[in-house]
């Protein structure tokens, strides 16, 4: 007999699993997963119940104590014996495609530490007054950018719902402790392609404060059971969600319906800017953190790269940095190999795709690897923005000056969000500036692309002030005052990766 | 009846504070000064800021200043809120997450101190108090 890993959780004391059908999904190695068919009349029970466990210990419970527990939920997943991690370990590659060590890197590494309680945000909300210029915030800039015009506010949400894209792994659990800060009973939609996770994280709050964790209900519902979509937003104050156009489009009409806020996290566009400054002797140290970031969660999330723009008059030229990124690529691949969502026809597409324009005669250079686990492009064509076939395909493209980016990029504006940069301090604010104006909202130095801190802006609103307040003030993060300082610590860092296999430590 | 915000508020503060034998305990690790800035808002005309000097379960120091003055915390908010918080209405706690008040300073710390800054608020609502109209 294989192993049954339960995708849903709610307070047992429900009494409601021999209400409920349920469906299994076999993914391989006798292990298979557990999905309810939810039906409103259990839905409306759960809903009653997290609002009066909210009432009961949640709204009781101090701010610190809330902390605390997570800090300690969080040491557990720390603890490579926990068994909820060697569950995750098992499962999580088969369903989400990722390999071990990429999930092991850069999701517990990293995502995870997010929770330690150094690491979660208290403070909610900062006055855009003070930050009409890139000002210090967490250890890094933010600037306030448009007037504040307050849309919705609600500074005591009971319920607040999620729905969690599949392309960011432990979101789930990132939403169901943010949740607490403001005092909400929370339920989560896990992704369809990984509805694992959230449970499990849900149950290890359970092991150690089981009625913080019956606050908290995760239903690995299907977007088209589109009455429990439909009666869970009926109960909600404000949902939260990720998505693609799609749901961008479902999701709002289905908020207007109910007359609820939706802060929405939608399809989004990401790139690197390379100064010519640092294209002289630390070239190929810049190539080697740029191959973090286009290797990172296999170019899946919306912060991952899609094209590198390289500013010509340095020492290496644009297509010497593509042939120098196709070295690092081959090393970091070894080190964060993919997994079993190899993208392989991906890569082979994106290959044909240039190997036509270059056999045309087109200003075009191939850099593949022997196995198609990455491809670097160069494009010597006039630069324009263009969506990549991703799984680690990457183009590189000249441009003359680093300013001519922003109005290059401006037609995607609220598409855009990460912009990896490696531009020296005196030359970066103006940029950051000209590209945030246009719609960015994250720059980061290169290799940090993926690596959020708990500080920063996300899609331009803080994730904390978002769930009891939204406003029209867009907000722009820098993750550094000094990027030349985090150029070095971030080079340890992946040298460590590639080295060691460690484990990423927040810079 | 004293009033808030007022010099003999703060004295008062200084005074209850150190017969706090909960708070003694409590802050026993506590270094550090703050100043509370308490900002104008339809009820409160001027800003008016106290320097608290609070040092191992002890407040050495606690009076109205009218400049700024340099301390490891200050902590930031409208005179409404203040209200709020002495009346037991707002956890300080809660009120920094939802940006009713703002702090400059290691948040972090305050987040371990979490009972001294219950004491503090305790003291703070025994006070009888006179609120501006």
């Amino acid at each position: 007999m294989g192993k049954t890993i339960e995708c849903y959780f709610w307070n047992p004391e429900l009494y409601l699993e021999d209400k409920l059908d349920y469906k299994y999904q076999d993914i391989g190695d006798g292990i298979e997963l557990k999905k309810p068919v939810l039906t409103t009349d259990v839905l409306d029970k759960i809903i009653i119940d997290l609002k009066q466990k909210r009432k009961e210990h949640l709204l009781n419970m101090g701010i610190a104590n809330i902390i605390n527990t997570i800090d300690r939920v969080t040491d557990q997943w720390m603890n490579p014996e926990y068994t909820r991690r060697k569950i995750a370990f098992e499962v999580l590659p088969k369903v989400t495609g990722f390999s071990v060590e990429m999930l092991e890197t850069l999701g517990f590494g990293h995502m995870l530490r997010l929770l330690k309680k150094d690491n979660i945000p208290i403070t909610g909300k900062l006055q855009h007054k003070n930050f009409t210029e890139f000002t210090e915030h967490g250890d890094g800039l933010v600037k306030a950018y448009g007037n504040a015009e307050v849309t919705h506010s609600n500074y005591e949400p009971e319920i607040i719902g999620h729905i969690c894209a599949g392309n960011i792994l432990g979101l789930a659990a990132i939403e169901m402790v943010i949740d607490k800060l403001v005092d909400a009973a929370t339920w989560v939609k896990v992704p369809t392609e990984e509805p694992v996770f959230g449970a499990l994280y849900a149950k290890s709050i359970e092991d150690i404060d089981p009625q913080l964790a019956y606050t908290i209900a995760v239903l690995p519902y299907e977007s088209r059971d589109k009455h429990v979509q439909d009666y869970l937003f009926s109960k909600s104050d404000i949902v939260r969600a990720t998505g693609g156009e799609q749901a961008r489009i479902s999701l709002t009409e289905l908020a207007e319906k109910h007359k609820i806020p939706i802060a929405g996290h939608w399809h989004k566009f990401s790139f690197i800017t390379i100064a010519r400054d640092y294209l002289d002797d630390r070239a190929s140290d810049i190539a080697e953190l740029v191959s973090l970031d286009v290797t990172a969660w296999d170019q899946q999330g919306c912060f991952s790269p899609q094209e590198i723009f390289v500013e010509t008059g340095g020492d290496v030229s644009p297509e010497e940095f593509a042939e120098l990124l196709a070295e690092e690529m081959e090393t970091t691949s070894i080190a964060l190999p993919k997994g079993v969502n190899s993208g392989k026809m991906m890569v082979l597409d994106g290959y044909h795709q240039y190997f036509k324009k270059e056999m045309m005669g087109e200003p075009v250079r191939l850099f593949p690897s022997s196995t198609h686990q990455w491809l670097v492009i160069y494009d010597g064509n006039k630069p324009t923005f263009e969506p990549s076939p991703l799984f680690r395909v990457i183009k590189v493209k000249p441009v003359n000056n680093i300013m001519e980016i922003p109005p290059l990029i401006k037609p995607l504006g609220r598409f855009l969000q990460t912009v990896g940069v490696a531009i020296p301090n005196d030359r970066l604010i103006p940029f950051a500036d000209a590209i945030g104006e246009i719609g960015a909202t994250n720059i980061r130095t290169i290799s940090n692309m993926t690596l959020q801190k708990t500080w920063e802006p996300w899609d331009g609103r803080f994730p904390l002030q978002e769930l009891f307040e939204l406003d029209n003030i867009r907000w722009v993060s820098i993750n550094t005052k000094n990027i030349d300082e985090d150029i070095q610590k971030s080079l340890e860092r992946k040298r460590m990766i590639i080295n060691n296999n460690m484990k990423i430590p927040l810079v | 009846m004293v009033k808030f915000p007022s010099n003999e508020w703060i004295r008062n503060f200084k005074d209850e504070l150190n017969k706090n034998e909960k708070y003694k305990e409590a802050a026993k690790d506590w270094e550090g000064d703050f100043l509370f800035v308490i900002s104008p808002d339809e009820e409160l005309k001027n800003e008016v800021i106290f320097y608290v000097d609070l040092w191992h379960g002890e407040c050495r120091g606690a009076y109205m200043i009218n400049d700024e003055q340099k301390a490891a915390f200050i902590l930031k908010g409208p005179y409404s809120n203040w209200k709020k918080v002495i009346n037991k209405e707002l956890d300080p706690l809660r009120g920094l997450i939802r940006g009713m008040f703002t702090v400059e300073g290691d948040s972090k710390l305050i987040l371990d101190q979490v009972k001294a800054a219950q004491e503090l608020v305790n003291t703070a609502s025994k006070i009888p108090v006179d609120f501006e109209k």
